[in-house]
């Protein structure tokens, strides 16, 4: 029965008139939604894109209304995958692990438990992007039931395809109704990612100019370089840093994020190979290694593959000449500690003479405070045979400039020395 | 230029732990800058005229407050300051500058770095030593001092203000975001692995500069709630009785939603050593947060322990507590007595500063620790070796402070 049959005939001419007035309306909800985009690079987006590309579950953690939808729309768009959006608060557990039907004899037959339509239609589909928003408003069982549905990919008796990803989202606790946390096992299972809104964006969004993120394509060419280089990474790190391999988080604080262990590294190897092959930026590499093992060993592993991006120190050794060292300070001494620990491990007159050819080039392109250490270190290598070579001499101004730094250091103690005497005299 | 470097030699020497940060700094030399100043992408901004009439010595003490107001991020919590509390402009622009020198100043000199004449120190307003920038900008106007120290500036690192000399985000020899981050954690890093060398503000620093302290509310608040809310109370589906879905749904069983609210027992540590507001607003938190969680008041009850425990008072109105008690502590009479109130309780919470023995089992519910934290040189005259236990690995535990 639709509302027209009620109403009676003399009322059909104003019926039209609000007619009109809703085609006035939708007129100026469609000039409202008329915007247009501009490029403009999205780091989240674009960590988003990676870690979804890689088929890792995400989640997105972020304060209510920030926009967290509105990315899983564009990210589904620009992948042409098919979004379904799951709200889990409004769902019960059985939506998740099956409805179990009572057939005729169970005791022959068993319970069969029935997957809701969504999942059928996904599956039938055999891609898509599942989204789980408000995992956090959910109760206990439901989340235990749809935690199943992201780590085994199983609803019911149904088992997503493989070309099915998941995101999840989840308020942060400071702002979680019910507070809901995830425990460590579950933490370590995704890559956790914190969505947060740019002011810029928004003000710009509203005035009617979306960002359009340029979103990273996998290079084919790449793909034997990313996964070598990659595991490379992560295995000469882990190396020197075993203890890091697995920690579980200890204080209040830390819980219910990302934190490392064998799984979550693996994640990490996956990501950092993906990230290269897409050659997406040091700052996208950063948001998913965090989000993959946490923020401490992340920023470790990134400051490793600085390290591992600094010059050999064999061939700075074997060419000094057309040495290219490092134009930031910090990375440049150690690029030149490294030369002067490459001596050290075989010391042999002609590589210490190197040695210091090296560091006469830095001279040559660089600032001179720098030095002061490696040379230090390089002058203590000497054997009583070998003679210090010519290119020494033209050192002398960075011995000059310890000098001067020596020399102000024992003024400063010296006052603070006299200035003590003169308290205590009192 | 040779002075300059010298004296960044200088502080390296004396402070070994910031050599990584001091080395990545790149100089720029400016004749509009007044003294010596840094921007948010790690140049380093001086005035040629500013060296030559400076002492080395003195230099050094610059570099090293320079470079402190990038590893203390003060760029990104000046422009966070300003937007939480709206205040921009030229003369807010200064006072968030000499609360973020207040902040360095009063502990990064001495021991080999002389302080420059012209340091502003929490002194000058007859401030406490120790402070964070945003705890001195809330507690002062620092208008008396704005008049007397407009030539101060430190550039847009130390307060997130644009200058006119400055080269942007992309100039060149500049650090991106994720650059940044890896010189602070690397200098973050070097004072934990070697504490000794680091006076106390810097461990401190270095301790919660990629950790943020949490505020203790929401993390008692996280921990209570989901304490209650784990299987066996709380609201949560069961099969108690069948949902009200059931009858469009023939031949299949269906749960139905049942809210148990959490018994929660609030043990409170009522010795000498916590003092009573400390108390007061940790239990009104407790409170209101099993409430929240979906619990009535009169299932919250409150148990005051001290060498002995006290009865369980329900706690009907918040006011009328009364908190009896004083002397030793012996947490391990209010977990007993707790366990043995009739219905028992789900959750137990425990408020203490944690200077008692805790039970030697897991109690058979959740158990939640709010722990005052007492400095560690508080020793016992009778006895001085002793060490309070730490609180066991069952409970969680949040720090109040």
């Amino acid at each position: 029965m639709t509302s027209s049959t009620l109403l009676p005939a003399s009322a059909s001419a104003s019926a039209s008139a609000t007619g009109t007035r809703l085609v006035v309306a939708e007129d100026l909800l469609a000039l409202l939604r008329t915007t247009t985009t501009e490029p403009r690079p999205d780091e989240q987006l674009e960590a988003l894109t990676l870690a979804v590309a890689a088929d890792l579950p995400v989640l997105l953690w972020g304060e209510p209304g920030i926009g967290k939808t509105a990315a899983l729309t564009q990210l589904a768009a620009s992948l042409d995958l098919p979004l379904t959006t799951v709200i889990a608060s409004v769902h019960e557990p059985t939506d998740f692990s099956g409805l179990p039907i009572v057939g005729d004899d169970p005791t022959v037959q068993g319970v069969p438990m029935a997957p809701p339509q969504w999942a059928v239609e996904l599956v039938r589909a055999g891609r898509g992007l599942l989204f789980l928003d408000e995992l956090s408003t959910a109760t206990p069982a439901v989340q235990a039931a749809l935690l199943r549905v992201v780590l085994e990919r199983r609803v019911g008796a149904l088992q997503l395809p493989p070309g099915v990803r998941i995101v999840a989202a989840a308020n942060p606790r400071a702002s979680a109704a019910d507070g809901w946390e995830l425990s460590p096992p579950l933490a370590n299972r995704f890559v956790h990612l914190y969505w947060v809104h740019d002011r810029e964006v928004v003000v710009r969004g509203l005035g009617g100019i979306w960002p359009r993120a340029e979103l990273p394509s996998l290079v084919p060419e790449r793909l034997p370089e990313a996964v070598a280089y990659a595991r490379r990474a992560v295995c000469g790190f882990l190396q020197a840093r075993p203890t890091l391999i697995h920690r579980l988080p200890n204080t209040e604080t830390r819980r219910g994020g990302a934190w490392p262990s064998p799984r979550s590294w693996e994640a990490a190897l996956t990501l950092l190979a993906f990230g290269t092959a897409a050659s997406a930026s040091r700052e996208v590499l950063a948001l998913l290694v965090r989000g993959a093992v946490g923020d401490g060993p992340g920023l470790e592993l990134l400051a490793h593959l600085d390290r591992m991006e600094l010059p050999d120190p064999e061939s700075l050794l074997a060419d000094p000449a057309s040495a290219e060292l490092p134009a930031r300070g910090d990375l440049r001494q150690a690029a030149l500690e490294a030369v002067v620990a490459a001596v050290g491990a075989r010391p042999q007159r002609a590589r210490w003479e190197s040695g210091w050819a090296v560091l006469v080039r830095a001279l040559e392109t660089g600032v001179p405070d720098l030095l002061v250490a490696p040379a230090t270190a390089l002058a203590a290598l000497r054997r009583d045979d070998w003679e210090v070579p010519e290119a020494v001499e033209r050192l002398a101004g960075v011995i000059g400039l310890a000098r001067l730094a020596d020399q102000s250091v024992g003024r400063a103690t010296a006052a603070a020395e006299a200035r003590r005497t003169t308290e205590a005299r009192r | 230029m040779e002075k300059l470097l010298a004296a960044r030699l200088h502080a390296v020497k004396v402070r070994p732990y910031l050599a990584g940060a001091l080395f990545a700094l790149h100089v720029v030399e400016d004749r509009s800058v007044p003294t010596m100043a840094v921007d948010a992408h790690w140049r380093c901004y001086v005035s040629p005229g500013f060296v030559a009439h400076t002492p080395v010595e003195e230099l050094a003490g610059v570099w090293v407050h320079e470079v402190s107001h990038l590893l203390r991020d003060h760029h990104g919590r000046g422009e966070r300051y300003a937007r939480e509390h709206e205040e921009y402009g030229p003369g807010e622009r200064l006072r968030r500058n000499i609360a973020a020198d207040f902040e360095i100043n009063d502990d990064i000199y001495g021991d080999g770095l002389p302080r420059p004449a012209g340091a502003v120190l929490p002194l000058l307003l007859r401030l406490p030593d120790g402070l964070l920038m945003e705890e001195y900008l809330r507690r002062a106007s620092m208008s008396g001092l704005a008049a007397d120290l407009a030539w101060l500036d430190c550039g847009s690192g130390a307060d997130g203000h644009d200058r006119p000399w400055e080269l942007g985000p992309d100039g060149a020899h500049g650090l991106n975001k994720q650059q940044r981050d890896a010189v602070r954690f690397r200098v973050a890093e070097g004072i934990k692995g070697r504490p000794g060398e680091a006076p106390e503000g810097w461990r401190r620093w270095a301790d919660e500069a990629f950790h943020p302290p949490q505020p203790w509310r929401q993390l008692l608040g996280a921990a209570v709630r989901s304490a209650a809310s784990a299987s066996g109370a709380g609201e949560d589906h069961s099969y108690r009785r069948p949902s009200r879905r059931s009858a469009a749904v023939p031949g299949v069983l269906l749960p139905s939603l049942r809210r148990t609210p959490p018994r929660v027992c609030v043990v409170i540590d009522t010795s000498g050593s916590v003092s009573d507001a400390e108390l007061g607003s940790a239990l009104l938190e407790v409170a209101a947060i099993s409430r929240a969680a979906g619990g009535r008041r009169d299932l919250v009850s409150v148990i005051s322990c001290d060498a002995a425990a006290g009865i369980a008072v329900p706690l009907c109105r918040a006011e009328n507590i009364e908190l009896i008690g004083g002397g030793g502590t012996d947490l391990r009479s209010g977990f007993a007595r707790a366990l043995r109130s009739r219905p028992r309780p789900d959750v137990i919470v425990a408020l203490t500063d944690g200077q008692t023995p805790w039970p030697s089992a897991q109690p058979p519910c959740r158990t939640v620790v709010g722990l005052f934290p007492r400095p560690a040189s508080a020793v016992n005259e009778q006895n001085p070796d002793y060490a309070p236990d730490t609180p066991p690995p069952w409970a969680r535990v949040v720090t109040i402070s």
